[in-house]
C-alpha cells in the first residue's frame, strides 16, 4: 500500500480514472437529458482528463508537482463542456496545491484538493450547487475533517469516494431539473468514476506500461471518439431550439490588445449578454470559452477582435436534443430497460434517483406516445385496441423505473388484467394497476394525477374516480351495414360511438365527429382533445376544432395528431 | 428633488411612466441571438410579434444588467443633486440587484449627500404594475420618499396577483415556479394557477382543466382573498392573450358588475420570455399575500 503519491503513481492514477470512467461514460452521457442538451457530459469529461493524461504518459521520475502541472495544462487545453472544464479546473487547482511538492501524504492531498475546489468554484460566473462542484466539495471537506496525518492516501481516498457516492446521490435534492428527470448530475457521476479509477491504482490495480491509447484524444478534436450524430435528426425543415455549444481557445494577439492586463468581464458580459451557460476564464495569454448561442458566429467575430483560435468546436445542440429524448423511456427498444437487467444493477439504483411513485402508461400511436411522455409519464408502454401489449412488455418497463410504487395506466379494457398479472409477477416495486378502460380516462387521470398525500390507495382511488368522469368517444369506418341503438349504419360510412352505445353515421369523417360532439353535450365539458387516427387530415382535424370551437363557446378543444391506428378520431370529454 | 424609477419588467409602459413621472430602466431579453433592451433600443415594442415567436417555438432568455449600466441610469441624477426612489420586481428573481446594490453603493461614496431610495414588488409584471401605480398616484400628491417608503413597508404584501399559464415549458426551463406537480408536463387543457407568495417568488397553487373554470376560478378568488380591492385597481395582465382578458373581464362584470377599476396591461417580453404566451393573470388587493 503506498504511503505516498509520486509523481508515477500520479500518472497512474489519472491513467485508471481515465479507464473507469470510459467503461462508463456513455452511462454517464444518457444521464444528461434536460434540460440543457448536452447529452455528452461522459465524452466531454473523458476527452478532457484524457488529455492530461496524455501529456503525463510517459512521465519517468518527474516530480508530483510535475507531473500535476503538465497534467493540469493538457486538461485545461482538452477541456470540453461545461463538465470538462470544471474538471479541468479541479486538476488545475490540485496541481498548483501540490506546488513545491515532489511527493504527497495525507497532508499534502488534502492541502491540494482544498485548491482545486476553490479553483473549481472560481471557473464558473455563479456556481450552481447539485452539480459536480458540490459532490467534489463535500467529499474534500469530508475527507479533510476526517483524515488525519498518518493515514495513507489509499484511506484518504476511500473517505473521497465514499462521499463522493453520498453526496452524487444527494444532487436531486439540491437541483429540480435533476429530480423531475429522474436523475443524478451527470458531471458529478463522471467524477465518480474517476475517483475509482484513482482509488484502483492507489491500491496497485493498475496497467503498467500500457497506455490506454484507445483513450489517447488529441486536443484538436477526434471524430473518431465518437459517431456522428444522426444528421437526419435535423432537416431541412427543423427549427433551431437550442443554438449551438460553442467552445474555443482563444490566444490573445499582442498585436490586438495588451494581454498582461486584458480584463476579461466585459468579454465574459457579451458572452452572457448573448448566449447561456458561460464558462469563460483567462490562463495567462489563453482565454476558454464554453457557451450555448443561437449565432456563434456574432462570438466568434467579437472573439477575434482580440487574439485568434487555438481550438474551436461548434455542435448543434438541437440535433443533439433530437437524439436524447428528455425524460423517460418508450419502452419498446429501450436501452435503459437492458442497462438495468444487466449485472450493472448497482448502478442502475445509484443513478435512477428512487422516486417514491413512478408511472407506466399504455399507449398506440406515436402522436399518441409522445402526448403521455410529454405528461411526465416514466414509460410508454406500446399498445391498444387490437394490439394488446404482453405481461413480459410490462415487465419490462417496469425494470426500467425505480420507485417504491408503479402506477399502472393500462387504458383499455382488455388490458387491465395482463397488466396486473404483470403486477403479481413483479417484486421491484408495489404495482398499483389504475383501471383505466380507455384511454381517455388514462388520460384523464394522468394529467390530473396528485401523488403529494404519498397514500396509494386513495392515490389509485383519486385517479381511478377522474378516470371514470372523463368519455372517451370514437370515429371509425363501418365495416358493413347495420342498424345499432336505432341508427342505420352503412358500410364505409363514419360512425361515432362510446363504449356504450352508437350515436351517429355520416358519410363524412368530420360531420360524425361533430354530430358525435353535440349528441355527447359538448357545451357541457371542460376540455374536449381531438386526438386525429393515422388516417385523419391534418388540416380537415384543425377546422373541425374550429368549428366546434365557435359552436361550443365555452368548451376549451384541443386537438392532437394522435396517429394511432384503428380510430380516426378519438375524443376525450373531460 | 425625488426622481422616481421603475422598471420595463413592471409593465409600465413609457406613456404609462411619463403620466406618473416614472424614469425606466430597461431589463433586456435575447431570442434568436439579439438582445433587446425593451423602449431603449425603439420606443414601440411589438409585443404580439414578440410572443408569436414564442408560439413559433423561440426560447429567449433574459439576462441581469451591469454595475456600469446602473450608474448609466443614476449617475446623472446623483450628479444633478437629486435623490432616487426606485420601485423595482422581485428581488428574489434576479441577481441584477447585486449589480445595482454595489453601483449604488459606489455612486454614494461619490455623492454622499444624495440619497437612494428602493421598494422591492416582491413581484413582476402585473403585480408590480399595481404597485408602482399606486406609488405614482402618491408622487404625483407629493409624498415624500420616506412616506412613500413606509406605505410599501405595509401595503405590498397586499398586492395579491394570480395567474393561470399555458404551457409550462417555460416555466421549466425558467425554474422560477415551485410547487409545480411532479407529473405535470406539457398539459394540455390543464393550466396551473400559480401566485406570487410574500418573499416574491412564483408558487403554484392548483391545476384546473377547461379555459373557462380557470377563468371563473381566477374571478373567485377576488371574492376568496380580495379585502378592500375597490379602493385600489384590480390589474388584469396578459401574455397576448386578447380574447382571455375578453372572457375574464366579462366574468368579473358578470359577478361582481362594475365596481372594480380595472386596468389591462400586456406583460412585457422579458418577464413573458418565463411563463410563455397565453397566460393571463389578476392583480388586487388582498388580506395578505
Amino acid at each position: 500500500m503506498a504511503k505516498i503519491v509520486d509523481g508515477t503513481l500520479f500518472m497512474h492514477m489519472l491513467g485508471e480514472g481515465v479507464r473507469t470512467l470510459d467503461a462508463n461514460r456513455q452511462l454517464v452521457n444518457d444521464l444528461n437529458v434536460f434540460p440543457i442538451p448536452d447529452g455528452d457530459t461522459g465524452d466531454n469529461m473523458l476527452s478532457t482528463i484524457s488529455s492530461g493524461f496524455n501529456a503525463v504518459a510517459d512521465t519517468d521520475g518527474e516530480t508530483l508537482e510535475e507531473v500535476a502541472a503538465k497534467a493540469a495544462e493538457g486538461m485545461l487545453l482538452g477541456a470540453r463542456g461545461n463538465s470538462g472544464v470544471i474538471l479541468s479546473r479541479i486538476f488545475s487547482g490540485i496541481a498548483s496545491g501540490f506546488s513545491g511538492n515532489a511527493t504527497a501524504g495525507t497532508k499534502e492531498l488534502g492541502k491540494a484538493f482544498e485548491c482545486g475546489v476553490k479553483e473549481a468554484y472560481n471557473a464558473v460566473s455563479e456556481p450552481v450547487e447539485g452539480t459536480m462542484l458540490t459532490v467534489i466539495r463535500e467529499s474534500v471537506e469530508r475527507a479533510n475533517a476526517e483524515a488525519v496525518d498518518d493515514d495513507t492516501p489509499e484511506e484518504y481516498f476511500d473517505i473521497i469516494l465514499d462521499e463522493v457516492k453520498k453526496s452524487l446521490k444527494r444532487t436531486p435534492e439540491l437541483l429540480s431539473v435533476l429530480k423531475e428527470a429522474g436523475v443524478v448530475d451527470s458531471g458529478g457521476a463522471g467524477l465518480m468514476y474517476i475517483v475509482e479509477g484513482m482509488v484502483k491504482a492507489l491500491r496497485g490495480e493498475y496497467l503498467a506500461n500500457e497506455m490506454p491509447g484507445q483513450h489517447a484524444f488529441s486536443d484538436d478534436g477526434d471524430n473518431s471518439r465518437k459517431n456522428l450524430p444522426d444528421l437526419s435528426l435535423f432537416t431541412e425543415d427543423s427549427e433551431l431550439l437550442f443554438g449551438y455549444c460553442t467552445e474555443f481557445l482563444l490566444r490573445l494577439q499582442r498585436s490586438k490588445v495588451d494581454i498582461e492586463n486584458f480584463d476579461i468581464r466585459p468579454f465574459s458580459d457579451f458572452l452572457n449578454d448573448v448566449g447561456e451557460s458561460v464558462v469563460c476564464f483567462k490562463e495567462g495569454s489563453i482565454i476558454k470559452v464554453h457557451v450555448h448561442t443561437p449565432k456563434p458566429g456574432d462570438i466568434l467575430n467579437f472573439a477575434q477582435r482580440f487574439g485568434e483560435f487555438l481550438t474551436l468546436k461548434i455542435e448543434n445542440m438541437t440535433l443533439q436534443h433530437n437524439e436524447n429524448t428528455p425524460g423517460a423511456e418508450k419502452v419498446s427498444g429501450s436501452s435503459e430497460a437492458d442497462i438495468a437487467g444487466q449485472e450493472n444493477e448497482e448502478f442502475a439504483l445509484r443513478m435512477r434517483p428512487h422516486k417514491k411513485f413512478a408511472t407506466v402508461a399504455v399507449a398506440a400511436g406515436e402522436g399518441m406516445k409522445e402526448t403521455f411522455l410529454t405528461l411526465g409519464v416514466d414509460a410508454v408502454i406500446d399498445g391498444g385496441q387490437s394490439m394488446n401489449p404482453s405481461a413480459a412488455d410490462f415487465l419490462k418497463a417496469f425494470k426500467s423505473i425505480d420507485a417504491e410504487y408503479i402506477l399502472v395506466f393500462p387504458n383499455n379494457g382488455n388490458i387491465i388484467l395482463t397488466a396486473e398479472q404483470a403486477g403479481a409477477l413483479y417484486t421491484g416495486a408495489q404495482i398499483c394497476v389504475i383501471k383505466t378502460k380507455t384511454i381517455g380516462a388514462g388520460y384523464s387521470a394522468l394529467s390530473m394525477l396528485d401523488v403529494s398525500s404519498g397514500d396509494p390507495d386513495e392515490i389509485v382511488a383519486m385517479a381511478e374516480q377522474i378516470g371514470a368522469e372523463a368519455v372517451t368517444a370514437h370515429v371509425a369506418p363501418a365495416s358493413r351495414d347495420a342498424v345499432i341503438d336505432g341508427v342505420c349504419v352503412k358500410k364505409d360510412d363514419f360512425i361515432g360511438f362510446t363504449e356504450e352505445q352508437v350515436y351517429v353515421d355520416d358519410p363524412d369523417r368530420e360531420e360524425a365527429a361533430f354530430k358525435l360532439c353535440k349528441a355527447l353535450d359538448a357545451g357541457d365539458m371542460d376540455v374536449i382533445l381531438i386526438i386525429g387516427g393515422a388516417n385523419a387530415d391534418a388540416e380537415k382535424a384543425e377546422e373541425l376544432r374550429s368549428r366546434l370551437e365557435s359552436e361550443f363557446k365555452r368548451t376549451e378543444f384541443i386537438y392532437i395528431d394522435g396517429g394511432q391506428p384503428v380510430y380516426d378520431y378519438i375524443l376525450i370529454f373531460e | 428633488m425625488l426622481i422616481l424609477y421603475t422598471d420595463t419588467d413592471t409593465d409600465i409602459t413609457p406613456k404609462t411612466a411619463a403620466q406618473y413621472g416614472y424614469k425606466l430602466i430597461s431589463m433586456p431579453y435575447t431570442s434568436d441571438g439579439v438582445t433587446v433592451y425593451p423602449y431603449e433600443d425603439s420606443e414601440d415594442l411589438d409585443i404580439h410579434a414578440f410572443y408569436d415567436t414564442l408560439r413559433a417555438g423561440a426560447l429567449p432568455t433574459t439576462s441581469a444588467i451591469s454595475e456600469a449600466k446602473y450608474e448609466q441610469y443614476f449617475e446623472p441624477e446623483f450628479a444633478a443633486g437629486n435623490d432616487i426612489l426606485y420601485v423595482h420586481f422581485s428581488r428574489a428573481m434576479t441577481v441584477t440587484f447585486d449589480a445595482m446594490d454595489k453601483a449604488v453603493a459606489r455612486l454614494k461614496e461619490k455623492y454622499p449627500g444624495r440619497k437612494f431610495y428602493s421598494i422591492d414588488t416582491k413581484g413582476i409584471t402585473t403585480c408590480s404594475l399595481g404597485i408602482c401605480l399606486e406609488i405614482g398616484d402618491m408622487y404625483k400628491a407629493g409624498k415624500t420618499a420616506e412616506e412613500i417608503v413606509a406605505w410599501a413597508e405595509k401595503e405590498v404584501l397586499h398586492f395579491g396577483t394570480y395567474f393561470i399559464a399555458d404551457d409550462l415549458k417555460f416555466f421549466r426551463r425558467s425554474g422560477r415556479v415551485s410547487g409545480l406537480k411532479a407529473t405535470m408536463g406539457t398539459l394540455l387543457g390543464v393550466r396551473p394557477l400559480i401566485y406570487m407568495n410574500g418573499e416574491g417568488k412564483m408558487v403554484s397553487l392548483d391545476s384546473i382543466r377547461g379555459r373557462r373554470k380557470a377563468l371563473e376560478r381566477l374571478a373567485g378568488l377576488i371574492e376568496e382573498r380580495g379585502e378592500d380591492v375597490e379602493a385600489h385597481r384590480v390589474v388584469i395582465g396578459h401574455t397576448d392573450s386578447p380574447d382571455l382578458v375578453e372572457e375574464l373581464r366579462e366574468i368579473l362584470t358578470e359577478r361582481y358588475g362594475d365596481k372594480f377599476r380595472i386596468v389591462v396591461e400586456a406583460t412585457n417580453p422579458t418577464a413573458g420570455s418565463h411563463c410563455g404566451p397565453n397566460a393571463v393573470g389578476l392583480c388586487f388587493h388582498v388580506r395578505e399575500r
